[in-house]
């Protein structure tokens, strides 16, 4: 795409010089992100430093008619902060300031460059946490957790982003600023700030965000079942939920990635299981011995081979870090791996479970699962190696027939990734064109010109360009 | 301009070509379902989607104004619609569709009636954890359009937390979906947030899909008694320890009285549930930190609970008063807040029921009069600590001299333009929702 000197002229006098880049080997640092397999190289990238500059920004590339596309720290997994259309790419790092903490309100209002576990850095001084924790939570921003309304595995009881963001003030295309949500509950009006969360830079740029913090709990369980095989960890989640317990956590992970994680860290998970679940639950001390009770009762109908409860807070944060490095070890398993994202209701968790083995056995593809158990929230993770030729297609379709697995089970192709450019056809297996055309109006309210990140969310009609580029090495953002 | 007066009768013999018998015309109904004093010409009520289609493709093309219909314990609630032609009940709409107990949700019609889903659920020991005023009538699409939020919302969420998925009919007949039956879902922007609390001017809600929470072992509450300020320091230890009530409620004398309990200037009430354990120890805790307090505790269980929360519940809703107020500000802004009304107040005809958890607010007054001179003194008290007040009810000629949402939100252009791209002719609640949207 041609830009014109003009808008280049314009937008350094908007933030500076020194913060746009326009050197190849300047922006190709921002043709990709997580989802390893597309990339496009940015024309411009613009990095502000305050909410004004944003504005300024968005208002330069609406009126050059040039699209737009925000970045966080480009750990999204669906490319949406890919620039497929070229165009000017915002880059909000520089805004990392955490402008306000009120414990008395348990809120704080951060820029959106802020990393979410600076975040609960900065709250645990008050006794509070910042509750969506990702696993990618020690690099990724507040503004691309709202983009993409992450979640993570203390999700399954205190809620995703979406429940946590109170308030947010948007820059739009036309050049103006609102403030969306409050402080307090209810604010008048349509709820846009619940609009805004999850989608994916492709209404408005986020320039501050007013989120809820909680109190941290009084003391925690955790508990670690290793099982014979997926089917019986399967089980145990769905009694565990259908006995309406609800853990603050519950998690699995298979043998594929067990294994990996023992040779990297040694958490002292049982190197050979078919499947461990870690279960957590907090709360006041008084009843946490009956809640754990009643879930180590459940897990033992499974003959599990193991039953271990943390008994230090050492060996606690132990058994979390195997869960957290995961997908870091997984580098070792394969070259490359495609890290997929679907939901089933957690009734339909083990005959979905059975159902990815077997997808992987049909393709002859390994595939590993760690993931948000007690949400249905599936994480299979499919190891290739990218030199075999004609690898590329069997990935994608081996995903695609396990997403599929899921819409028919009665869930949905992403808990909790987005749709970016991945997912963006796949949203015709689950919504009807009056659905979508829905979606597409409140597009039209928001970017009535199309450019915010074009090419995200809604379907185009054609399939994404999916291909290897051999530069990036899996895991490397971990 | 389109010509804003419509042929009635040519409208009731289409939609009665339709529908048989069920569209009304008959005087009396139609009175009884007046809204803010304007009567309607036609009431009708679809026994499917498909009907319910129909009849909003036919209302949208002929230029009627269209309110949608609960329970209508709520049609007070919002401005007086500009216009009011045709009511749509849902009543039809009353089945459960499928309550997924093992799977902690379950999907509704937006006809039923909230205390007959509760009763349903119980039976599998789970609940709906929102608790709209008046079960009997309300309805699940009417708490859901309206965003009713109850005293427990600090520890369950509200309504834009509880509801994973939806159906619903645009003006212009056509039916869309949004979210689905699983708790975590992304595809695509989350349409639900956009709906719930709309107060049906962006499309009729048919169908709801909500996460249950299974019923506690117990509950119980602790009241303590005294002053305001003695109030103020219990709820600020209280909030500074690890306790999680599911709700933390204050209210004056005659509330107080009302629920059962001894009248005082102000009473706390703080409801646990959850494991015994957990209850008692609430109940231990709260009563020695109120103690710290020098205020006075008793604790209610079983009847005397039920009837305190159905009491807070109601408040201002049930034997409606003729002005009530509600004011949202951040949670521990509540007691300064209400500090400052009861001095405005001076002892006055006030009547208050506070949700300290969730910064909810609830002013009832006895006469109309307070309205020119109290709206205008909440809102800039409610501005002051970033919230708002919004008038929940009035005698419509009283409405219909202010917005009974108080100032135009910052991104009213924006709601505006969303009111045209799925109503753009103005055929639903029209004038209902803020700025008269
Ligand atoms: C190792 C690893 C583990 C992960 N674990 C999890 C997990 O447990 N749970 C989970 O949910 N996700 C997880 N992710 C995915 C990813 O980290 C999240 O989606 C995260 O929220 C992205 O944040 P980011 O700052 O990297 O955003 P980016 O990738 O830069 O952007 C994400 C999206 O948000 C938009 N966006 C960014 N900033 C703004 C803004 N200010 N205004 C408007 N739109 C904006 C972008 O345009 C893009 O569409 C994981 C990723 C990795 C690599
Ligand atoms: C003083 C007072 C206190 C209240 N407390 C609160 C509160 O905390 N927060 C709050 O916001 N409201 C509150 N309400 C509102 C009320 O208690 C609830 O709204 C009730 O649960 C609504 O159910 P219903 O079926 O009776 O709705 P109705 O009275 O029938 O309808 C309520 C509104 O929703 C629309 N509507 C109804 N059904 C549908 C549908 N299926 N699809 C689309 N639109 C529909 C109607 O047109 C109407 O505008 C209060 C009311 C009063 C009087």
């Amino acid at each position: 795409m041609a830009l014109s000197r003009a808008l280049l002229a314009r937008l350094k006098e908007i933030v500076g010089p020194v913060y746009v880049l326009t050197r190849p080997e300047d922006v190709v640092v921002y043709e990709q992100d997580a989802f390893l397999v597309a990339h496009a190289l940015p024309d411009i990238v613009v990095l502000p430093g305050s909410a004004a500059e944003v504005a300024g920004v968005v208002r330069a590339a609406h009126e050059a008619n040039v699209p737009l596309v925000v970045r966080g720290a480009g750990t999204g997994l669906n490319g949406g902060s890919i620039p497929i259309a070229g165009g000017v790419m915002l880059v909000l790092t520089r805004m990392n300031r955490i402008l306000e903490i009120d414990p008395r309100n348990r809120l704080a209002v951060v820029e959106p460059g802020v990393v979410n576990a600076d975040l609960t850095a900065a709250a645990a001084r008050h006794g509070l946490f910042y509750a969506p924790d990702p696993g990618s939570q020690s690099v990724s921003t507040i503004g691309g957790n709202v983009g993409n309304n992450a979640g993570g595995p203390h999700c399954l009881s205190y809620g995703v982003t979406g429940n946590h963001v109170l308030a947010m003030e948007i820059a739009l295309a036309s050049g103006g600023m609102t403030w969306v949500g409050g402080r307090s509950v209810d604010p008048p009006g349509y709820d846009l700030c619940g609009v805004m969360v999850g989608s994916e830079g492709t209404l408005a740029v986020v320039t501050a965000v007013v989120v809820r913090l909680l109190r941290k709990a009084e003391a925690a369980r955790t508990l670690l079942a290793a099982f014979e095989t997926i089917d019986d960890a399967s089980q145990t989640v769905s009694e565990i939920i259908a006995a309406g317990i609800v853990p603050t956590a519950m998690e699995m992970m298979d043998g594929v990635v067990m294994a990996a994680v023992e040779a990297a860290i040694h958490a002292g998970y049982p190197a050979d299981a078919g499947a461990v679940l870690l279960i957590e639950v907090e709360g006041l001390p008084d009843s946490l011995p009956r809640q754990m009770e009643r879930i180590e009762t459940i897990c033992r109908a499974h003959t599990p081979r193991m039953l271990r409860t943390a008994a230090s807070e050492q060996e606690r944060l132990l058994l979390w870090k195997g869960r957290k490095e995961g997908a870091g070890a997984l580098g070792r398993l394969a070259p490359s791996y495609y890290l997929h994202d679907g939901v089933v209701p957690r009734t339909r968790l083990p005959e979905v479970m059975r159902k990815v083995v077997e997808i992987g056995k049909a393709h002859h593809l390994r595939i590993g699962n760690l993931f948000h158990a007690g949400d249905g929230n599936l994480h299979p993770i499919i190891l290739f190696n990218p030199r075999e030729p004609g690898i590329m297609d069997k990935v994608v379709r081996a995903g695609e027939e396990i997403l599929h697995a899921c819409v028919e089970a009665g869930g949905t192709i992403t808990g909790e990734h987005g749709v970016g450019i991945e997912k963006r056809e796949y949203m015709r297996w689950m919504f009807s064109d009056a659905d979508l055309l829905a979606m597409q109006r409140v597009k039209r309210a928001f970017d009535p010109s199309g450019v915010m990140n074009p090419g995200k969310l809604l379907p185009l009609g054609t399939r994404p360009d999916v291909t290897i580029k051999p530069v990036m090495t899996a895991g490397m953002w971990t | 301009m389109r010509d804003l007066t419509i042929d009635a009768d040519r409208l009731a013999r289409e939609l009665g070509g339709m529908l048989g018998a069920a569209v009304q015309r008959d005087p009396a109904s139609l009175r009884a379902h007046a809204v803010d004093g304007l009567v309607p010409q036609i009431r009708c009520a679809p026994k499917d989607t498909d009907e319910l289609c129909a009849i909003l493709r036919v209302c949208d093309a002929s230029g009627a104004a269209v309110i949608p219909w609960g329970g209508g314990t709520a049609m007070h609630w919002g401005n007086p619609p500009s216009r009011a032609d045709v009511v749509i009940s849902l009543e039809q709409f009353n089945r459960l569709v499928e309550h997924d107990d093992a799977n902690l949700t379950a999907t509704v019609q937006a006809g039923m009636r909230v205390a007959a889903l509760q009763e349903l659920l119980g039976g599998r020991h789970q609940c709906l954890a929102i608790d709209p005023p008046d079960p009997q009538h309300s309805t699940i699409g009417g708490t859901a359009a309206a965003n009713i939020n109850g005293p427990r919302r600090m520890a369950y969420g509200g309504v834009r937390d509880l509801v994973i998925g939806m159906k619903m009919v645009l003006a212009s007949g056509e039916p869309i979906k949004a979210g689905g039956k699983v708790v975590k879902n992304v595809a695509g922007y989350d349409m639900c947030k956009l709906f719930v609390g709309s107060l049906g001017t962006l499309g009729i809600i048919t169908e709801v899909t909500f996460k249950m929470t299974p019923l506690p072992e117990t509950a119980g509450t602790v009241v303590a008694r005294g002053s305001l300020a003695q109030t103020a320091s219990l709820i600020e230890a209280l909030f500074g320890s690890v306790l999680t009530p599911a709700a933390v409620t204050v209210v004056d004398g005659r509330v107080a009285a009302a629920a059962g309990l001894q009248p005082a200037e102000a009473s706390v009430a703080v409801w646990a549930e959850g494991f015994t354990e957990t209850v008692a120890r609430h109940v231990r805790d709260v009563q020695a930190m109120a103690g710290q307090s020098g205020m006075t505790t008793e604790v209610v269980h079983d009847i005397g609970h039920r009837r305190l929360w159905e009491t807070v519940r109601d408040f201002g809703a049930v034997g409606a008063p003729p002005v009530v107020f509600r004011l949202t500000v951040p949670p521990a802004d509540v007691m300064p807040v209400l500090a400052v009304v009861c001095r405005l107040s001076d002892g006055g005809a006030l009547r208050y029921v506070a949700h300290a958890g969730t910064g909810t607010v609830w002013l009832a007054f006895d006469t109309p009069a307070p309205v020119t001179a109290w709206f205008p003194r909440l809102a800039a008290l409610a501005q002051e600590y970033h919230g708002h007040a919004v008038l929940a009810a009035a005698p419509p000629e009283v409405k219909r001299t202010v917005d009974v949402w108080g100032p135009s939100p910052q991104a009213l252009g924006l709601m505006q333009e969303l009111k045209r791209q799925f109503d753009p002719h103005g055929t639903l609640n029209p004038g209902r929702f803020v700025a008269g949207i």
